[in-house]
C-alpha cells in the first residue's frame, strides 16, 4: 500500500506528510496531526462531530477520504480562536450553557461559525436548518440557538459585546442564577481530552473479535494465527483471565470475554492489541473460532416457559430478579370499585446513543499498577471486581474516570475495562479501544423492553382502590443493572398517589438479546408509562378531567409511600398546576371535546417541522434591496 | 472499514478511462463518497478492501454547468450545494433548490454529486425526481477502440431498479441535461424521520407553468419517489391538469390519481395517504410560486394542505 504524499494548508500552516491513501480526513488530523478537537461520533455522516471546514465549505470529515482533501485550505474547531482565547460564538456558547458532555460541541461550534459566515443574519429558524447535520444528546439544542443568536447579535453590533460577559451574581448567591459552567471553555475550544483522544508513547491499538451469535457453545478459539501476524502484539480470550473471572452490578454473570459460550450477538469473545488499528481489525479475521450454534430465546415470556432455553446455569428458570411488592389487599379493593380497568402496555429497547462511543486507555505504571483510563460511570466498583477478576491487590488496580462524552447510564458497565487491563498486563504497553457506533450499539445495554398487565380499581369519583401490576422485561443476556431497574420499577410502580391496596410484580428475565441495563429513570420509565396511560384511560371512562383524577389521588406532604418512605413534602400538586398551565389544557373528560380542541397551534407552539427558512429569508433580503 | 491500495484522482476523462482500463475488475469508481464510506462499514458491506479507487470528482468536465434558454447542462460531478447557491441554475431548475434544502444537510451536500445520487439508485433518491421532471437524459461515455464514445438514455430508463442502473461495465455517466424551466413555480415535498439527513419515505417534485392572470396551467411537470423500486413520472395527472383551470376542485381530482402506484415493500396504507396529501401541497405550492391569483386557491385547501 503506497503512502500518498498529502499537501494542504491545516489551520495556517502549510503540511507536506504521507498519507495512507485509505485515510480519512478525520483520521489523518486527529491520528497524524494530533489535532483531536473534532470527534468521531458515528464515523457515518450522521452526527458532524467531525466538521471542519474545507477550501471554506464545512464539510464531515469522516466521509472524506483524505486525499480529496489534497491542496486545500483546512480549517478544524483549534483554528477558531486563537490559543488559550475564544470566538465570540465560543463565548456565546459558554454564556449560554450550550455545553453538556461536550462532545458534540465542536462539531455544534463549527456548524454554527458556518451558519453565521453563511448568513451573519440568520434567524433562529435558518439557524436550526443550518444546523441540521449535527446531532447533540444532551445538552438540549435550545442553549444552543441561543447561544448562535447572541453571537450573531453581538457580531451585528445589535448587542454590547458585554453581552458575552456571566450574568452578575451577588456573592454566593446561585440559586435560581444563571453561572456559567467552569469547563465548557476546554469543550467549545476542542482543548478537553476524552478517552478516544488520548494517546501514550508506544500505544498499541485494540479491536474485538464479537460473537454473530445468540446463543452457542465456543468450541475452541485458534488465536496462533492471528499471534504470528506482523504488527500484532497481544491476543487473549477468556483463558488469559488469571482470577475470578465475572462482572456485573448485582451478579457478576458476565465474564470479560465469552467462556465457554456466547449469549448475544456482539458479546466479546477476543481481543488483539497491534500497532495500529487496521493490523489489530486483520489479526481478528485470522482468529478462527467454531461454535455449537444453541436454541436461543429472545422473548422473555418464552424465556420463563419451562423447556425454554436457559442461559445461565446459576438461573435454570431464566429468572434474573422477582421484586414483589404487597400493601392491603387487592382483591378487596377491587370489590370495593365502581370501575375495573385492565390494559397491557409495551414499552422497546432503547440505545442510549451519547455522542462519545465507549473508549479506553490502559497501562501498567512502573509500581506495576494496572491503570484504566475510560469514561466510566462506576469507577470505584469497577476497581473492585477488576482486582478481584485480574488476581491483583486493590493497591495494584487504578481507574481514572475520563471526561464522559455523555453516559445515561449506559456507561456504568464494565463492559471493555476488563480486555484493556488483559491486553496491557499481557504486552506491558499502553493499549487504546475506541468502539464504533455500531460496535456501541451491538455490545452495550439498552433500556429495558417491558411488557406490562395493568388492573387498577376506582370509585365512580375517581378515587383508586386497588392497583395491580406484573411487569416482564427482557433483561437481556446479562444482569448487568436488571435487579436495581425491576427495583426502581416496582417501587415507583403505583406513582405518587394514595392507593390503599398494592400488589407489584415486576421480573427481569434472561433472553439472548442485547443485555439491557441503566437507562436514565432506571425502570420509573417502564411502570410510569403503563400507570400514567392507565389514568387516562380510567378518567376518560369516569367522565373526569385527567388532572382532577390525579389531583384527588396525589400523595401530599408527609404521605406514606406504598414501601413506606414517609415523604416530607410533594410537589405533585404544584407540578401538576404548573402542567396544566403551560399546556393550554381545557378542562374537562378527555371525551368532552369532541374533534375541536382549542390548545392546538398556539403562538408558543411549534409547528411541524420544514425546510426552507433559507428562502424566506433570501426572499425578504431581495425585497429590501 | 474501506481499504484500498491505491487512490487515484484522475483530471481529466481520457486519464479517468486509462485508470479504469489499467485496474480493470479491480477498482471502483467514486464522486463525493458520501455513500461509499458509510457502506463499508458493519451492518452494511462490512470492511471492503477495494485494489484502486478512483474519484472522478475533480475532472473539470465533469464539474461543468451550463444553463441554455431550453435545456441545462450539469456535469456529473456537480456538487448537490450548487442547486442552492447558483442562481441562474436554480431559476432555469426551480424545484432543485427545494429539493437540496432537504437533501442530507449543508456539509454532505457540499460534497455528495448530482451524479452519485443518480447512480446509487436509491429507491427514496431525491434529485432523480426532480431530474425526471425535468425531461432529464444521462450523457454515458466509455472508452471503445482508443475513442471516446458516448450515447445519451432517458434518466428515468437509465434508473432500472433499487440500486441498479443501466450503466455499462467501462462506462461513465458524465452528465445530464434537462429542460431549462424558468417561470414554473417548483417544490419538492418530502417526508422522514427527522429534518435532515433522512432518508425519504416518500416525494414529490412538482413543477407548474400559469398563464398570465394566474389562472390557468400551462405545464405541469410531476414526479415521485420512494413509492416502489423506482422513481415514476405522473404523466396522468400531468395530463389531466395541462391546459385546465387551476381550481381546488381539479387538484383534489389530480390529487387521488396517483395513489395506486404505491408499491413499496412496506406501509403502502400510510403512503397512500402521504401521496394524496403531498399532490396537493406540492401542487399548491408550485402554484403560489408561479404567481397563481390568489384567490383561486381556496384559503381552506391553503390551510389544510401547505
Amino acid at each position: 500500500m503506497p503512502d500518498l504524499e498529502f499537501k494542504a494548508t491545516i489551520n495556517g500552516r502549510k503540511i507536506s506528510r504521507a498519507a495512507r491513501p485509505h485515510q480519512r480526513l478525520l483520521d489523518f488530523i486527529r491520528d497524524d496531526l494530533n489535532l483531536t478537537g473534532n470527534k468521531e461520533g458515528c464515523g457515518a455522516g450522521e452526527c458532524g462531530s467531525c466538521s471542519v471546514f474545507v477550501d471554506g465549505a464545512l464539510m464531515k470529515s469522516c466521509l472524506l477520504p483524505v486525499a480529496k482533501a489534497q491542496n486545500t485550505t483546512i480549517e478544524t474547531v483549534e483554528a477558531l480562536a486563537k490559543t488559550g482565547e475564544l470566538s465570540a460564538l465560543q463565548k456565546a456558547f459558554h454564556k449560554t450553557g450550550a455545553s453538556q458532555c461536550g462532545y458534540c460541541i465542536p462539531g455544534m461550534v463549527m456548524a454554527a461559525t458556518a451558519a453565521l459566515r453563511a448568513n451573519p443574519f440568520a434567524d433562529r429558524e435558518e439557524i436550526k436548518e443550518r444546523l441540521g447535520g449535527n446531532i447533540c444528546r444532551c445538552t438540549g439544542y435550545q442553549k444552543i440557538f441561543d447561544a448562535v443568536e447572541l453571537a450573531r447579535d453581538v457580531q451585528n453590533g445589535t448587542l454590547p459585546t458585554s453581552a458575552l460577559l456571566e450574568d452578575e451574581v451577588e456573592q454566593g448567591d446561585f440559586i435560581g442564577k444563571n453561572v456559567r459552567r467552569i469547563d465548557t471553555p476546554s469543550k467549545v475550544s476542542g482543548r478537553l481530552k476524552y478517552a478516544g483522544d488520548m494517546t501514550m508513547p508506544g500505544m498499541l491499538h485494540v479491536q474485538v473479535l464479537r460473537s454473530p451469535h445468540a446463543h452457542a457453545r465456543v468450541v475452541s478459539i485458534d488465536t496462533s494465527a492471528a499471534e504470528m501476524m506482523e504488527g500484532v502484539e497481544g491476543v487473549i480470550t477468556s483463558v488469559d483471565v488469571p482470577g475470578e473471572d465475572g462482572f456485573g452490578v448485582f451478579v457478576n454473570d458476565q465474564p470479560i470475554m465469552a467462556r465457554g459460550k456466547v449469549r448475544y450477538v456482539g458479546e466479546a469473545v477476543a481481543a488483539v492489541a497491534a500497532e495500529d488499528p487496521l493490523s489489530a481489525r486483520r489479526a481478528l479475521s485470522a482468529i478462527k473460532v467454531v461454535y455449537e450454534v444453541l436454541p436461543a430465546v429472545f422473548d422473555p415470556d418464552e424465556a420463563m416457559r419451562p423447556g425454554a432455553p436457559v442461559l445461565h446455569d446459576y438461573a435454570p428458570d431464566n429468572l434474573t430478579k422477582h421484586i414483589p411488592i404487597r400493601v392491603g389487599d387487592v382483591d378487596k379493593g377491587f370489590a370495593e370499585s365502581d370501575l375495573v380497568v385492565e390494559e397491557t402496555y409495551a414499552t422497546q429497547a432503547i440505545e442510549h446513543a451519547y455522542l462519545e462511543p465507549e473508549a479506553g486507555l490502559a497501562y501498567v505504571d512502573h509500581d506495576g499498577v494496572v491503570t484504566i483510563v475510560s469514561p466510566d460511570q462506576n469507577v470505584t466498583h469497577h476497581r473492585h471486581m477488576l482486582a478481584r477478576i485480574i488476581a491483583k491487590p486493590i493497591s495494584k488496580v487504578r481507574f481514572i474516570m475520563s471526561p464522559v462524552g455523555g453516559g445515561f447510564g449506559g456507561k456504568e458497565d464494565m463492559i471493555y475495562q476488563g480486555m484493556l487491563a488483559l491486553l496491557a498486563m499481557k504486552t506491558y504497553r499502553p493499549v487504546r479501544l475506541v468502539f464504533t457506533r455500531e460496535e456501541s450499539i451491538i455490545s452495550t445495554a439498552k433500556r429495558h423492553p417491558s411488557r406490562t398487565v395493568l388492573r387498577m380499581g376506582l370509585t365512580r369519583e375517581g378515587h383508586i382502590r386497588a392497583l395491580q401490576m406484573k411487569m416482564i422485561c427482557d433483561g437481556g443476556a446479562y444482569g448487568l443493572s436488571t435487579e436495581g431497574v425491576m427495583r426502581k420499577a416496582a417501587i415507583l410502580a403505583a406513582g405518587p398517589y394514595v392507593i390503599p391496596n398494592v400488589r407489584v410484580d415486576t421480573f427481569g428475565i434472561y433472553t439472548n438479546n442485547t443485555p439491557s441495563g441503566a437507562f436514565r429513570s432506571f425502570g420509573a420509565l417502564q411502570t410510569a408509562f403503563a400507570t400514567e396511560s392507565h389514568l387516562d384511560i380510567c378518567a376518560e371512562r369516569l367522565g373526569l378531567d385527567p388532572f382532577h383524577i390525579r389531583r384527588i389521588n396525589a400523595m401530599r406532604d408527609g404521605a406514606v409511600t406504598h414501601t413506606k418512605a414517609r415523604l416530607g413534602s410533594v410537589s405533585l400538586m404544584r407540578a401538576l398546576d404548573a402542567l396544566e398551565k403551560s399546556s393550554g389544557w381545557e378542562s374537562g373528560a378527555p371525551t368532552s371535546r369532541g374533534c375541536t380542541r382549542g390548545d392546538l397551534n398556539r403562538e408558543d407552539i411549534r409547528p411541524p417541522c420544514a425546510l426552507g427558512a433559507r428562502f424566506a429569508a433570501a426572499g425578504k433580503q431581495e425585497a429590501a434591496e | 472499514m474501506l481499504t484500498c491500495d491505491d487512490y487515484l484522482t484522475p483530471g481529466s476523462l481520457d486519464e479517468a478511462f486509462d485508470m479504469m482500463a489499467s485496474h480493470r475488475g479491480r477498482h471502483r469508481v467514486i464522486a463525493g463518497a458520501t455513500d461509499t464510506l458509510p457502506w463499508a462499514r458493519e451492518g452494511r458491506a462490512g470492511d471492503v478492501h477495494v485494489p484502486a479507487l478512483i474519484d472522478v470528482a475533480k475532472i473539470p468536465d465533469l464539474r461543468e454547468i451550463s444553463v441554455g434558454d431550453r435545456r441545462v447542462r450539469l456535469g456529473a460531478a456537480t456538487p448537490i450545494q450548487r442547486f442552492l447557491d447558483h442562481s441562474a441554475l436554480a431559476r432555469a431548475l426551480p424545484a432543485m433548490p427545494r429539493c437540496a434544502v432537504w437533501f442530507a444537510d449543508d456539509q454532505i451536500r457540499a460534497q455528495a454529486t448530482i451524479g452519485g445520487n443518480i447512480v446509487n439508485a436509491s429507491p427514496a433518491a431525491d434529485a432523480t425526481p426532480c431530474l425526471i421532471a425535468h425531461e432529464a437524459e444521462v450523457e454515458l461515455a466509455r472508452l471503445t477502440g482508443g475513442k471516446i464514445a458516448r450515447r445519451r438514455m432517458r434518466l428515468d430508463q437509465f434508473v432500472t431498479g433499487p440500486n441498479r442502473t443501466a450503466l455499462a461495465e467501462g462506462e461513465l455517466l458524465v452528465a445530464i441535461e434537462c429542460d431549462a424551466l424558468p417561470g414554473f413555480g417548483g417544490s419538492f415535498e418530502k417526508v422522514g424521520h427527522r429534518r435532515s439527513l433522512v432518508i425519504s419515505l416518500v416525494c414529490l417534485a412538482a413543477l407548474l407553468k400559469l398563464d398570465n392572470a394566474g389562472r390557468k396551467i400551462e405545464d405541469v411537470r410531476l414526479a415521485l419517489a420512494g413509492i416502489g423500486p423506482k422513481p415514476v413520472r405522473l404523466a396522468g395527472p400531468e395530463a389531466f391538469l395541462r391546459a385546465g383551470p387551476l381550481s381546488a376542485a381539479r387538484l383534489e381530482q389530480a390529487a387521488d390519481m396517483p395513489t395506486s402506484l404505491v408499491a413499496s415493500r412496506t406501509r403502502q396504507e400510510y403512503r397512500r395517504e402521504v401521496v394524496r396529501g403531498f399532490m396537493l401541497r406540492g401542487l399548491i405550492n408550485a402554484a403560489r410560486r408561479a404567481g397563481a391569483d390568489a384567490a383561486v386557491l381556496s384559503l381552506e385547501l391553503e390551510a389544510a394542505y401547505a
